[in-house]
């Protein structure tokens, strides 16, 4: 079937990109903490195949890039120093998968950093930065999107199949937390922790809080499949053969949210780490020097950077295709849900 | 016959024109630079003479809470309260000096223990209410009541005694101090002289908080200053206007200020000003961090940037160094045992990389300090203070001195360590509003890693980090910065005196901790009531040597106050001390005024 | 009736019950409004005190709960210890221009999003409606902070747009018709940025509903007897597929006054957002939790038209709850 490819087509281009970004050790050139204090803002450097002469080498090298005299932050290429771009080069150790240790970059060189995305007010190459701080920002992603489906499924099913008291009161307490003022919380939060926690630890424990309060809205989708379900004929007729509660939970009406909660994955895990990304906008995000998305684009925030180094967009952009493949994965998987709906949905049940 | 009588008309007639003449002369509206008549004594200020009219725009960070000097405690309403209102003696902003303002004229007694102040004649309030010593002996009533709470209070204890203040006659007062105060009249700065036709009923019904709040209406509210209320558009703009009744002038006569009407716009933070500049909104803009002074700097179509050189800032690292005692954690004791060490601050001070803050936070436009007083402070700094270079080595002596060494880790990184065998680490906390200092704590972190020591760098929201640091005392290290508000040592004395609040490292004490904080405790307290310039310099001057000495705070750069105006504003003179662009805002004009309707 | 009038019992414990959760949360974070001032080297830390005694800052919580209580009985809210004024008339002055723009946004936003919906939704899975949900796809990635910037840098850079701000300097010499056209210019950044940021989930949601229901055997009953496509479209397809969108709809009454937040601070916009935020950061208590109390209002106010026109509109959950 057609959405049963794209799904397969979806998975298949996230899974390279979550691979990149797994072994970012072997792909980034540098260590994403160490500064380069003579070169802060270094614009991209741009790759050549041609040379001024008009030759055509076989491997790319680029210009070691000068300050322009009399200018703080202006460089402009020094077309006497040609640099060669070496592939499999050995840097920088580092730990392949957390344990492997290694040596080996993709690329690197002798005489300068090869800095393909630019540099930022450190001097800290923005491109090894980026692929570790995918890391961060889409492990955050998952785990607050975890957290928050946990809840909801747990919360959705007791509210939609026990129905009466319980309902109410889960509704109620759902409302409760969408109304609350979180950025309070999350601040006096902050402010709360032991300063011997590492910050990335406080992180992570920020995440948490933020997944543990978006359960809302899944626990009402998951509500309203389960209220469809239970009314279900093949439920009915589980029950009129003497099966207990947990037992229909689990065999027949669980298997039924797992296409909402999916879809609900795929959407939240961006929507989380946007999020991850309005916390460093605040000051409660991952602290320097380890890098994350969030952190990468908070530059963008000052006027002067935004409009004078131009390269600090381009993180963004290349989180374009992990944002799109998940939505993709959504989608598709939505079309899925769709495509093999047999019987009418109860109502109340797309809310 | 003819010829006589003719010389007896020409005569009379030459007379009568000369009476004329010197009639005409003795009319207050000639051109010769002199005072007006008697009954009204205005200050001449010297400088360009400029045109009447025009609107200047203006751009403040955040919104002005209220207009009443008694309850401003944030900036920005000091900010404007501060065109609306006037003093009896004022520093120059750009020599540092003191000047009289409303006052005439004083006296220092010879056991410099009265202060006798003559105010100007005729002066006005800007409702057209007149202004004698009454107002002024009421305005200190209110300053010095203390149940009124006024943050003026505070400034006004001298020697342990709030001043006394007494009227002699309409044009004078008399001011009785517990002690000789060296800084001398430049106490008055600052301190607005109320209206008491406005505030007596308030004060005796216990109001005085709810009035002078940005809703009332223009006649209910009154100043001394250039310009007074004249709208108010909530979380938008307040418009002044001109004060008719100002009593400067400039050197033709004219009466100032030069503007018809003062606009201050509220814009959200930095970079909003910025905007508003660069597309033309506002006329001026001050408090510029290097950054966007750069990206203005780029094209200056229509206006002109300016690096008016070095302030009163200077940003510093401290450490924990309370005595807690029992109630110190278990984490604090081994972290505090090495903060004491003079040797391990003194390490950690070579170690910083202040020419590395200067170009990557300043951008070269700031200088790294040594000490509190910053480079803009011209008269009171040390010239003999060393100002050593960055040396690891020298940073790794101090250490190994202090009893620290080095282990080799399995990754080939090498750690401190204390003579226990524990890992050096701590943490440095930072305002996560401020990008500057979050920038230079970055820096420290990765120099720091240099000797081996694991920092990590904690942006706390600002209030929590105020209350960490004076409240609850649980924190390793800090990085803060203080704008001093007056180049005279006293407007930092709670930042020396071990009594002050903002001794930061160890806030508030009932007795000074260690001898060299006591010994700074004397020095500070007779330079407060030494007579002579020399004197105060000599004693301040010990003060910081010992402050280098030990190094309770560790200096690091001071950034240089970056202005900009448009091309049109006329006599604009930044100056380093606050405020940078106003202050003085009746000197201000508009070469050309713009067409109406253009804006 | 029972109905509503459990509904109406609901939203009152829910707003009680934020405000009590709301004052122990603003009384959990450290600090308050009055630390700024402790750095102030002019000022004393005694008078610090003495403030903080003057404002009550020290009773315990319950009382100054009550206290509190009473005087929003008294349609005060409470006090503002920045401003010096009561928290009420501040409030609502700021809500009105909130209101202003997200009504503006929330009525374009829907009036976009329901015809674009029902649109891509007739052609799903051809070329038009995949370029759409890619569109829209792009837009839900953009985070609607760097729109707003965005936006204000293309103001700055054309130089057709206000950078910020509300009104011009010139707005009270202007005639009524001037007064508009100077709003209207005024507000065009900060709406097309709510919109933009408004449209992509809205759109989704409406997609996803009608096609939900273009399939179903009624609406093939309809086609065969012949009822013009677009009647067909939004008086059949367009009412059954209601449900969700009332929802959804509640939840943007709701969001009417919190969801503006960043694009006002972002753009001067004098509303509700740039007080709140600063109140947070100064602790300035009592605005904040009027803040949060009128933000929950409206929320509860959302779900309950919510839940009546779904009551109205939807014949089969009145039958259900009839049933229950």
């Amino acid at each position: 079937m057609r959405s049963r490819r794209t799904f397969t087509k979806w998975l298949v281009v996230l899974g390279a990109l979550h691979t990149i970004v797994v072994c970012a050790g072997f792909f980034a050139p540098y260590d994403p903490i160490e500064q380069d204090r003579k070169n802060p803002y270094l614009p991209p450097m741009q790759l050549h195949l041609m040379d001024l002469q008009g030759h055509v080498h076989l491997r790319p090298f680029a210009y070691v890039l000068k300050l322009r005299e009399g200018t703080f932050d202006q460089y402009e290429q020094d077309t006497s120093q040609p640099v060669v771009v070496k592939f499999f080069k050995s840097g920088a150790g580092y730990r392949l998968l957390g344990f492997l240790p290694s040596r080996k970059h993709l690329f690197g060189s002798e005489e300068t950093r090869i800095c393909l995305l630019g540099t930022d007010a450190y001097g800290r190459d923005q491109f090894s930065r980026l692929l570790y701080g995918g890391q961060i920002s889409l492990l955050a992603g998952i785990l607050g999107a975890g957290c928050t489906l946990f809840i909801g499924l747990f919360v959705g099913s007791v509210a939609g199949y026990f129905g009466g008291w319980r309902d109410d009161v889960l509704m109620r307490v759902a409302e409760l937390f969408l109304a609350l003022p979180w950025l309070y919380l999350l601040f006096a939060l902050r402010a709360f922790l032991s300063l011997s926690v590492s910050p990335l630890k406080a992180f992570f424990l920020i995440v948490v809080v933020i997944g543990g309060v978006g359960w809302a809205r899944p626990a009402r989708l998951v509500r309203g499949v389960v209220l469809s379900a239970k009314e279900r004929d093949f439920v009915r007729a589980a029950r009129g053969f003497g099966a207990t509660d947990g037992y229909l939970l689990r065999r027949h009406i669980l298997p039924e949210t797992s296409s909402v909660l999916l879809t609900q994955a795929a959407i939240l895990v961006p929507q989380y780490v946007l999020a991850e990304m309005t916390l460093s906008f605040l000051g409660l995000g991952i602290p320097e020097p380890v890098p994350s998305w969030g952190n990468l684009l908070s530059n963008l925030q000052q006027y002067s950077v935004l409009v004078s180094y131009w390269w600090m967009y381009l993180p963004a952009l290349a989180m374009v295709p992990f944002f799109l493949g998940y939505l993709g994965l959504a989608s598709s998987l939505q079309e899925r849900g769709e495509a093999y709906k047999i019987e009418r949905r109860g109502p109340g049940s797309l809310t | 016959m003819r010829i006589r009588r003719a010389n007896f008309v020409s005569y009379r007639m030459l007379s009568s024109f000369f009476l004329l003449l010197v009639a005409f002369l003795g009319h207050p509206a000639t051109v010769w630079p002199q005072q007006k008549s008697v009954k009204d004594e205005s200050l001449v200020l010297p400088g360009e003479v400029g045109r009447s009219g025009g609107r200047l725009v203006v751009s403040l960070r955040g919104e002005p809470k209220t207009l009443n000097p008694l309850i401003a405690a944030d900036s920005r309403s000091r900010e404007v309260i501060g065109v609306m209102q006037a003093d009896l003696v004022h520093i120059n902003r750009a020599t540092q000096l003191s000047e009289p303002a409303l006052a005439k004229s004083w006296k220092l007694s010879a056991d410099g223990l009265e202060y006798t102040i003559v105010l100007r004649k005729g002066l006005k309030f800007s409702d057209g209410q007149a202004l004698d010593a009454d107002d002024v002996v009421f305005t200190f009533r209110i300053y010095l009541d203390e149940n009124v709470h006024a943050p003026q209070r505070d400034l006004l204890i001298v020697g342990g005694k709030p001043i006394v203040v007494g009227k002699v006659d309409a044009q004078t007062v008399v001011f009785q101090l517990a002690k000789p105060y060296g800084a001398g009249e430049r106490l008055f700065d600052g301190l607005a002289i109320l209206p008491r036709h406005l505030l007596e009923k308030p004060y005796q019904e216990g109001r005085l908080g709810q009035i002078g709040t940005l809703a009332t209406a223009a006649n209910q509210w009154a100043g001394l200053g250039p310009f007074r209320m004249k709208e108010y558009v909530a979380g938008q703009r307040l418009l002044l206007e001109r004060n008719p009744y100002y009593w400067k002038t400039d050197m033709r006569g004219n009466r100032l200020p030069y503007l018809d009407e003062l606009v201050f716009l509220f814009v959200p933070n930095a970079d909003a000003q910025v905007l508003k500049f660069q597309s033309g909104e506002t006329d001026v803009i001050s408090q510029l961090g290097a950054e966007n002074f750069s990206v203005l700097s780029r094209q200056q179509k229509g206006y002109t940037m300016t690096d008016a050189g070095p302030g009163l800032e200077y940003n510093f690292l401290f450490f924990n160094l309370n005595d807690a005692g029992e109630k110190s954690s278990l984490e604090m004791r081994p972290k505090q045992k090495w903060f004491r060490q003079v040797k391990f601050r003194q390490a950690v001070s070579a170690a910083v990389d202040r020419e590395a803050i200067v170009r990557l936070v300043y951008q070269e436009r700031g200088s790294a300090i040594w000490g509190l007083v910053a480079p803009g402070n011209h008269r009171w700094g040390n010239e003999k203070l060393a100002h050593s270079p960055r040396s690891l080595d020298r940073a790794r002596t101090f250490l190994k001195e202090a009893g620290f060494s080095w282990s080799n880790g399995p990754a080939g990184e090498s750690t401190l360590q204390d003579s226990y065998g524990q890992p050096v680490e701590f943490s440095i906390l930072t305002s996560s509003s401020n990008a500057d200092r979050a920038k230079m704590a970055a820096l420290i972190q990765d120099d720091l890693k240099q000797l081996g020591m694991r920092v990590q760098v904690v942006p706390l929201e600002f209030r929590s980090l105020l209350d960490r640091v004076t409240q609850t005392k649980e924190y390793d290290a800090c990085l803060m910065g203080i704008v001093s508000f007056d180049a005279d040592p006293n407007s930092d004395i709670n930042v020396w005196l071990s009594s002050g609040g903002t001794h930061l490292w160890n806030p508030s004490q009932a007795h000074p901790a260690t001898p060299w904080e006591a010994e700074i405790d004397r020095l500070i307290e007779e330079q407060m009531s030494a007579r002579t310039f020399e004197q105060r310099k000599k004693l301040y001057d010990r003060a910081q040597e010992i402050l280098a000495e030990n190094q309770p705070m560790i200096f690091l750069a001071s950034p240089d106050i970056l202005v900009g105006s448009k091309n049109s504003v006329g006599n604009f003179h930044p100056a380093v001390l606050e405020p940078y662009v106003l202050w003085n805002v009746e000197q201000l004009y508009l070469k050309s005024l713009p067409a109406i309707g253009t804006r | 009736m029972r109905f509503f009038l459990r509904r109406l019992r609901h939203a009152l414990f829910l707003l009680l019950g934020v405000s009590i959760l709301a004052f122990l949360f603003t009384t959990l974070a450290p600090g308050n409004y009055f630390d700024e001032m402790r750095l102030n080297p002019q000022i004393a830390p005694e008078t610090v005190a003495a403030l903080r005694a003057q404002y009550q800052l020290d009773r315990p919580l319950p009382l100054r709960y009550a206290s509190w209580m009473n005087s929003v009985v008294h349609g005060r809210m409470g006090f503002s210890f920045a401003y010096n004024t009561p928290v009420a008339p501040l409030l609502f002055a700021r809500a009105r221009y909130t209101l202003l723009l997200t009504v503006t946004a929330t009525l374009i936003a829907w009036g976009i999003a329901l015809p674009l919906g029902v649109w891509s939704a007739e052609r799903f899975g051809r070329w038009p409606d995949r370029l759409l949900s890619w569109g829209t796809a792009a837009l839900l990635v953009i985070p609607d902070l760097a729109l707003a910037l965005g936006l204000l840098v293309l103001a700055v850079r054309t130089g057709r747009f206000p950078t910020g701000g509300m009104t011009s300097l010139e707005f009270e010499r202007l005639s009524l018709g001037g007064k508009l056209c100077d709003l209207a210019w005024h507000m065009t950044l900060p709406v097309v940025a709510l919109v933009l940021s408004a449209l992509p989930l809205l759109l989704r949601h409406v997609r996803a509903a009608v096609v939900g229901v273009l399939d179903a055997p009624f609406m093939l009953a309809a086609r065969g007897h012949g009822i013009p496509r677009r009647t067909l479209l939004y008086r059949y397809a367009l009412r059954a597929a209601a449900n969700p969108l009332i929802s959804l709809f509640g939840f943007s009454i709701g969001a009417l006054l919190s969801g503006s937040l960043l694009v006002e601070v972002v753009m001067s916009w004098p509303g509700l957002g740039p007080l709140l935020l600063e109140s947070i950061l100064s602790r300035d208590l009592y605005v904040v939790i009027g803040g949060v109390l009128l933000s929950t209002f409206f929320l509860v106010c959302g779900n309950f038209l919510a839940d009546i026109f779904l009551y109205w509109a939807d014949p089969r959950i009145r039958t259900e709850s009839g049933a229950r």
